[in-house]
């Protein structure tokens, strides 16, 4: 009786030599299953915003956009126009409005539960384990991914897929002005995760094409060596004032 | 058919003397009489003190004209139980348009009497009229209570009644008197010039004559009743009060399934539907949901009743439901999906609806929103924010320069802490933290909608110039053209930054920076 029959006993199992391994950057992220996006810092919504849209590109189909009434003062609206800057094929945005987590919780089931739409990415302030559990349960019931935006005072457990930490990143050079932006960079911190065996957190420096639209993981020797370019203008102006 | 002459709990058929008063130019005078004090010769606007000489022991009160409105009002939304269309008829009196309806109730007189069973039972003393135009029906309610005229015979009916009947204006009433014409049948046949000559101007006269061919149906004379009526409405009268939820659950979806049969003979779905069900004590509640698209799935319009059907207070039992259907439209028939992978991601317009619809009844109204794009310039009017009517808009496709992914709005103002002529700042302060600019793009320049934004006499007045404060000269408040700049800081984060105005296009002071939008 070999080792192989054992295990299939139960009676012993074979230990894997390396407990852990690195985990594959989308990991479903957008596809399937609810995922967490936190700020990496107060400002970083811009960055979860565009991460999501992009991550998500490979969903064709309307999102629903549940957001909280009142973050709007602070980060601001979608602004279509901008969706064409960020993916090939931008998604028709249904917009829900909420007020309160409850009520941001609730829509979320809902739309997941009518799978009129292909994802649903919601602002909330937080929410506890049940309600992770309870929407992770609605995704995998029903088939339609979740993205959470959430600020950077999440903490704790949850039952999602994985909680990604999100920050923005001083973007690629610029071939054709080198004092201008060039691609985006972003840097997600895989937080947590469900699937046994990743490492966490693990970091991924990831990159937008200007061109494509498409979304790589960068080597992190050229993300950390990436000095700002020059200032923007070389020459100071003699009459510069202050002013304000 | 007036109603009762006071709603509060005054001693309304109480046999001693009542009066209401109401405070006028001459004092206090009397506005409505019980019959007690009717019998003694009290009439509305008579003098409290002279009333009070010719009836010693006069109980009055004040009026409360709004709170008699109110109750008036009231009553005829709970009238509606027997007739959809109600409208209020002075202050004291309601018109209910029977057509179609007395055969409900074993034709007019039946009718009449249910009407006045109902009200008898609520204690609201009332006379009733019946006739086949308001004018007419109002006179006999006033002056011959419980007649009913068949149609076509308001001309006899009427003839005997007095000309007060007609509820012409005091003055009119005086000088028809005067002339000796105090029947309606002897207005039938008067001369308009003839009575336009005796009266102060023609236009009183015919009013006289216009109440007159109205009420013998000679004019048109339309109803104007409190409450549109539905296109398609079912009933369900109650044989047992109805005093749980769960009975109102069950007959809801009886209506439910009645209602969506009628509209599915004729091919049509609803937009609206109205709950109304009204309790044995005279009053009535309804609930109302509007869908995003029209609707005819029992099963649907009972789930978004259902969220709010626990706000019905049953109170002492519930003796009649209604269901009406409004704005009623052809219906959109989804097509089933060929398979299930092919329907997986494709944009199902029904199933958006029916979410939308949901999320209206749980949450109120105005939550679902669609962002629609509109052919302008300037970012903030780019794109206006609607309510979910059914289909989403098209998206934007094609890149016009930089656009960030958040907009803010209003655009919020940052101090500039170090300026270059011809570019973005190199640092700003926004919402209290410095920024340095380290890399920076542009500047695309937006420039204002003249053809909208012409100079007004007003902006230009010289009353109040402001002045500039370093030439002088009166500050000009025309838009200004504004030069976008996307920066990135040093932390990475980037922002699209705009100067409000030239340096010296005279059109306000220096130009002022702002942060419109947040990129990825």
């Amino acid at each position: 009786m070999n080792k192989d029959d054992f295990s299939a006993l139960g009676m012993f199992r074979m230990r894997p030599q390396d407990q852990t391994r690195p985990p594959v950057f989308p990991m479903g992220l957008g596809a399937d299953g609810v995922h967490e996006l936190v700020e990496a810092g107060f400002g970083d919504m811009p960055a979860l915003t565009g991460f999501a849209l992009t991550a998500s590109a490979g969903q064709t189909g309307p999102v629903a956009w549940i957001r909280y009434g009142r973050a709007g003062q602070d980060h601001g609206r979608v602004m279509l126009r901008g969706l064409p800057g960020l993916r090939q094929d931008p998604p028709s945005l249904l917009q829900i409005v909420t007020y309160r987590p409850k009520e941001t919780l609730w829509a979320m089931e809902e739309v997941i539960q009518s799978r009129a739409v292909s994802l649903v990415i919601g602002e909330i302030q937080d929410l506890d384990f049940t309600a992770s559990r309870r929407l992770m349960l609605a995704a995998r019931r029903c088939g339609v991914p979740a993205i959470l935006l959430m600020p950077y005072t999440r903490q704790g457990a949850t039952a999602a897929t994985a909680r990604w930490r999100i920050s923005a990143r001083p973007s690629a050079r610029n071939p054709s002005d080198p004092g201008a932006p060039g691609a985006i960079r972003w840097r997600a911190v895989l937080e947590r995760s469900r699937v046994p065996g990743h490492t966490t957190p693990y970091t991924f420096d990831l990159e937008l094409d200007d061109e494509t639209l498409s979304l790589s993981v960068a080597s992190r020797l050229a993300t950390d060596t990436a000095a700002p370019g020059p200032p923007v203008h070389a020459r100071r102006p003699a009459d510069w004032r202050r002013t304000g | 058919m007036p109603a009762g002459q006071r709603t509060g709990a005054a001693p309304a058929r109480s046999p001693r003397p009542f009066a209401l008063t109401e405070t006028g130019a001459a004092g206090l005078s009397l506005a409505a009489v019980n019959p007690a004090a009717r019998a003694l010769g009290l009439q509305p606007g008579l003098s409290l003190s002279d009333a009070r000489t010719r009836a010693a022991g006069l109980a009055t009160a004040p009026i409360d004209r709004a709170a008699d409105q109110a109750a008036l009002e009231a009553l005829a939304l709970w009238l509606i139980r027997l007739v959809p269309l109600v409208a209020l008829d002075g202050a004291d009196g309601l018109m209910l348009e029977t057509t179609g309806c007395d055969h409900l109730y074993g034709g007019e007189a039946g009718l009449m009497a249910e009407l006045a069973r109902l009200l008898d039972r609520d204690g609201i003393p009332h006379q009733l009229g019946l006739a086949g135009t308001q004018v007419a029906a109002a006179a006999l309610a006033r002056a011959a209570p419980g007649t009913c005229l068949p149609a076509g015979a308001e001309a006899d009916g009427l003839s005997r009644l007095p000309v007060s009947a007609l509820r012409l204006s005091p003055e009119a009433n005086i000088l028809l008197r005067r002339f000796g014409l105090t029947r309606i049948g002897q207005l039938y046949d008067i001369d308009r010039k003839a009575l336009a000559r005796r009266f102060p101007s023609r236009q009183r006269a015919d009013a006289v004559l216009i109440r007159r061919d109205q009420a013998l149906g000679r004019s048109i004379d339309p109803i104007r009743p409190v409450r549109p009526a539905p296109s398609y409405s079912v009933r369900l009268p109650c044989p047992e009060p109805l005093a749980s939820s769960d009975g109102l659950r069950q007959g809801l979806s009886q209506l439910a399934r009645m209602l969506c049969d009628s509209l599915a003979e004729q091919g049509r779905g609803a937009r609206g539907f109205t709950f109304l069900a009204f309790r044995a004590d005279g009053s009535q509640d309804s609930l109302l949901i509007q869908t995003a698209r029209p609707v005819r799935d029992p099963t649907h319009i009972l789930r978004l009743f259902a969220e709010r059907l626990d706000r019905l207070d049953p109170g002492f039992g519930i003796d009649l439901l209604l269901l009406e259907a409004d704005r009623v439209g052809p219906m959109e028939l989804s097509a089933t999906a060929l398979s299930g992978d092919l329907a997986a991601h494709d944009t199902d317009p029904v199933a958006l609806a029916a979410l939308a619809d949901r999320i209206h009844a749980r949450l109120g109204p105005d939550r679902v929103r669609i962002s629609c794009g509109r052919e302008d310039h300037l970012p903030e009017q780019g794109e206006s924010v609607m309510a979910f009517n059914g289909t989403l808009p098209p998206v934007p496709t094609r890149r016009v320069g930089p656009r960030p992914v958040r907009l803010l709005t209003p655009p919020e103002r940052v101090m500039v802490l170090a300026e270059v002529p011809d570019g973005p700042p190199q640092r700003f302060i926004w919402r209290r933290l410095p920024r340095r600019v380290v890399r920076a793009d542009g500047p695309e320049r937006i420039s204002p909608a003249w053809w909208r934004h012409t100079a007004s006499p007003a902006q230009l007045s010289p009353a109040a110039p402001r002045l500039d404060a370093e030439s002088g000269q009166p500050v000009r408040t025309l838009p200004r053209a504004r030069d976008y700049y996307r920066v990135e800081d040093e932390a990475g984060r980037r922002y699209w930054l705009f100067r409000d105005g030239l340096y010296g296009d005279g059109r306000g002071g220096a130009p002022e920076w702002y942060v419109h939008g947040l990129f990825a």
